[in-house]
C-alpha cells in the first residue's frame, strides 16, 4: 500500500495522519449493564504494512473481543478504531460494512463456509455487491482458488471437501477482495499437523509489504511463524515484541 | 441495478438449497390462490349457466294466481281478467287458464282407478300461451281459435304428461276427458318457469265450456311485462284486475327462483373467498414460522456474510427478498392449480368455463402481500442477528 494511497482514503473523512493500517486508541469493551464486565481496558495498538502477527494470551485474556473490535464485527464501549485512518465507530452500519469488507480477511477457526454454495460460491460471496459483473466475479473467485491449487475443487460443496481444503477455501474467500488485513481466528485449531503446516505455510506467503496478516492463536508454533508477537492478560496487552532476524 | 441481480441471486439460492422447506412454506399461498380463483371461478361458471338460462327464459314473465278468502273453492279471475291485465301499459302479452280440477284424463280406456288416484291435472288454455311463456312445442301444434270455431275436441300434452302417456312424436293419438276422446294435436315443449305445466293437458277454453261444463272462469294468468318493468307491473296487476280487492290476486315472477339460486352462488362464493383467505393467512403465520426458525438455523451464514460486508439492510433484503419468491411462486402456482380446478369441473358439469382473470392477479397481489408481511419480521430478525454472536470467535 503506498503512501499516497493512505493520504487519500476510499472512504472520505479526516486526512490519514499516521501509516497504520489499523489502529486502536485506548479501547475499551465492556459487557454488560448492571454489573459491567471489561473484556478490554484502555488498549491502544497499531497494525502496519508488512506485519506478520499473532496475538497469544490465555482464555479471557481478550483475544476474541480484540479480534472482533479489530475486524470491526463489533464497537469498542469507549475509544477509536481506526481503518486506513478512518473512525469507524462513526461510520453508519453500509459504510462500515463495506469497509470491513474491503479492507479485512477474516479466517476462522471452524472454517464457517456457507453449506450450501460450492467453493467458488462461497468465495464469491466477498465479491457480492461490489457492481461487479457475474463474468468477473467468477473470474477472480476461481483466480484465488487457483492461487490456493484449489481449482480443481471449485464447484465441490464443503461437505465434500477435506478440513485443511475448506480451511484453503475460506482463505481465498479471504484474499479474494485484496483486503489490508487479514484477521485468522485460531486458523490451523480445527486441522490436523499436515494440513495445519499447509496453512501456515500459506500464510507465510500471503506475506507482503502492503498488507497486515494478524493471527490470534493459542499454538506456540503458530505464535512463533509470526515475527510480531502481541501478548494479551486480562484484556490488557502485557507485551508488544518484534521477533529481529539475524542474517546466516 | 447489478447490486439487486446479486441480491435476487442469493436470496434464490437460499430458496433452492432447502427446496422441501421452500415447497412446504409455498403450501399457503398456493392453498390460498387456488382456493380464490377457484371459488370465483366455479360460483360464475355455474351462474354463467344459470345466467343463460334465464337470458333464454327472460326475467318479466309473471304468474297471477286468483286468490280468496278462508275457505273459498276455486277461486277464479272475472272472464275479462286478461283484457283488465292488457289494460297496463307495461303488459305486452297474457294468456290464461283454467284449472278443471273435475276433469279425469286417462290415456286409456281402463286405467281410470290409477287415474282417479294421481289425477292429471287438465287445463283450458288460450290460443297464446306458448307464445307468452316462450317455450316452443316440442311436437305437432299448439291450439288455436279454429279448434273452437270448428268444435274440435284437441287436446295438447305437457312434456311431462307426454312421457307419462307414452306419446311418440307425430303419432295419431287420442285420450279420454271425462270419458270423452280428445285427439292429441301436439305436445308443448318444457317449462322450465312453470314445471307444473309439464304435468298439464291442455284443451280450449271452447271445449272446456262447452264439452268439459266449467264456467269458462280463469284461476291463472301468464303475464309478460316489458323488460326491465317486472316488478311495476307485478304490483300493478292486482288492481287492474280489481276483483273484490288486490288481496284476492296473488303474484310471483318465477324468475326469482333461478336468481336466487344465482344468488345463493354468490353467497357460496364468499364463504370459499373467506376459506381462501384464511388458507393465506393460515400460510402466512406459517411463512413466519419457518423463516424465523430459519433465521436461527442460519445465523452462522448470516455471521460469515456480515464479516466478508454485507451490510444489515442487504441481510434482511435477503431474507425478505425469499418471503416475496415465496408469494411470487406460491400466488402463480396456486392460480395454475385454481384455472384448472375450474376447467375439469366445469368440463364435468357441462358448464361453459368463466374465470375472472381480471381478479387473478388481485389475490396473487394479497398472496405476495401476506408472504412479504410474514417475512419482515424474520428480515428484520436476521438484520439485527450480531456476528460476533454467530461466529463464535477464539
Amino acid at each position: 500500500m503506498s503512501e499516497a494511497a493512505f493520504e487519500t482514503p476510499p472512504y472520505g473523512g479526516p486526512p490519514v495522519n499516521n501509516h497504520s493500517l489499523l489502529e486502536l486508541e485506548m479501547v475499551s469493551r465492556v459487557y454488560g449493564e448492571e454489573v459491567e464486565v471489561y473484556a478490554l481496558r484502555d488498549v491502544s495498538l497499531q497494525i502496519f504494512p508488512g506485519d506478520f502477527m499473532s496475538i497469544v494470551g490465555p482464555s479471557g485474556s481478550g483475544k476474541s473481543t480484540m479480534l472482533g473490535l479489530l475486524g470491526v464485527l463489533d464497537l469498542p464501549t469507549s475509544g477509536t478504531i481506526r481503518i486506513a485512518g478512518q473512525d469507524v465507530s462513526a461510520l453508519d452500519d453500509p459504510t462500515r460494512s463495506k469497509l470491513r469488507g474491503d479492507s479485512i480477511g477474516f479466517v476462522f477457526q471452524q472454517f464457517h463456509l456457507i453449506p450450501h454454495l460450492t467453493a467458488l460460491g462461497n468465495v464469491e460471496t466477498a465479491l457480492l455487491y461490489r457492481d461487479l459483473r457475474t463474468k468477473e466475479r467468477h473470474e477472480r473467485a476461481y483466480d484465488a482458488l487457483d492461487r490456493l491449487g484449489l481449482a480443481e475443487r471449485a464447484h465441490h460443496r464443503p461437505v465434500q471437501m477435506s478440513g485443511g481444503e475448506q480451511q484453503r477455501v475460506a482463505l481465498a474467500r479471504a484474499i479474494v477482495t485484496n483486503p489490508l488485513v487479514i484477521l485468522a481466528d485460531e486458523p490451523t485449531g480445527a486441522l490436523d499437523s499436515v494440513n495445519a503446516a499447509n496453512v501456515l505455510e500459506i500464510f507465510r506467503r500471503l506475506e507482503s509489504p502492503e498488507r497486515a496478516v494478524v493471527m490470534v492463536t493459542h499454538d506456540a508454533t503458530v505464535a512463533g511463524t509470526a515475527r510480531r508477537q502481541v501478548t494479551m492478560r486480562d484484556g490488557r496487552i502485557v507485551a508488544d515484541e518484534r521477533r529481529v532476524e539475524v542474517a546466516q | 441495478m447489478s447490486q439487486l441481480r446479486d441480491l435476487i441471486g442469493v436470496a434464490w439460492a437460499g430458496l433452492k438449497a432447502r427446496k422441501v422447506r421452500t415447497l412446504l412454506i409455498m403450501l399457503g399461498p398456493v392453498i390460498g390462490v387456488a382456493a380464490m380463483v377457484s371459488a370465483v371461478g366455479l360460483t360464475e361458471s355455474a351462474k354463467g349457466a344459470l345466467q343463460s338460462q334465464l337470458a333464454q327464459l327472460g326475467t318479466n314473465l309473471i304468474i297471477a294466481q286468483a286468490g280468496g278468502t278462508f275457505g273459498t273453492q276455486n277461486p277464479t279471475f272475472p272472464v275479462n281478467a286478461v283484457q283488465r291485465v292488457e289494460n297496463v301499459s307495461t303488459v305486452t302479452g297474457a294468456a290464461a287458464t283454467t284449472n278443471l280440477s273435475g276433469v279425469i284424463s286417462l290415456p286409456i280406456q281402463g286405467a281410470s282407478s290409477y287415474y282417479q288416484a294421481f289425477p292429471v291435472p287438465v287445463r283450458a288454455a288460450d290460443d297464446n300461451l306458448p307464445a307468452v311463456l316462450q317455450v316452443p312445442l316440442l311436437d305437432g301444434r299448439w291450439l288455436n281459435p279454429s279448434d273452437s270455431q270448428l268444435h274440435q275436441r284437441s287436446v295438447v300434452l305437457g312434456s311431462g304428461i307426454a312421457r307419462q302417456y307414452g306419446y311418440l312424436p307425430g303419432e295419431v293419438r287420442t285420450i279420454l276427458l271425462n270419458n270423452t276422446n280428445f285427439g292429441v294435436v301436439g305436445v308443448l315443449g318444457p317449462v322450465a318457469l312453470d314445471p307444473d305445466l309439464d304435468n298439464a293437458a291442455f284443451v280450449t277454453q271452447w271445449a272446456a265450456k262447452h264439452i268439459l261444463g266449467t264456467n269458462g272462469e280463469p284461476n291463472e294468468l301468464y303475464i309478460r311485462a316489458v323488460p326491465g318493468t317486472t316488478q311495476a307491473t307485478t304490483n300493478a296487476i292486482p288492481t287492474a284486475i280489481n276483483l273484490g280487492g288486490p288481496d284476492q290476486v296473488s303474484t310471483k315472477i318465477p324468475s326469482d327462483v333461478l336468481q336466487a339460486a344465482a344468488q345463493a352462488n354468490k353467497t357460496l362464493q364468499q364463504v370459499a373467498l373467506l376459506a381462501g383467505l384464511l388458507a393465506l393467512t393460515v400460510g402466512g403465520i406459517g411463512i413466519a414460522n419457518v423463516m424465523s426458525i430459519s433465521v436461527i438455523q442460519r445465523s452462522a451464514e448470516i455471521g460469515i456474510r456480515r464479516a466478508v460486508g454485507h451490510s444489515r439492510s442487504k441481510i434482511g433484503a435477503q431474507f425478505l427478498l425469499e418471503s416475496l419468491f415465496v408469494g411470487v411462486l406460491g400466488g402463480i402456482l396456486g392460480a395454475v392449480i385454481g384455472i384448472g380446478v375450474v376447467f375439469a369441473v366445469s368440463k364435468l358439469a357441462g358448464w361453459v368455463v368463466v374465470i375472472s382473470y381480471g381478479d387473478i392477479p388481485i389475490w396473487m397481489g394479497l398472496a405476495l402481500f401476506v408472504s412479504v408481511a410474514a417475512g419482515l419480521y424474520p428480515s428484520i430478525k436476521a438484520a439485527r442477528l450480531e456476528p460476533l454472536e454467530t461466529l463464535r470467535l477464539g
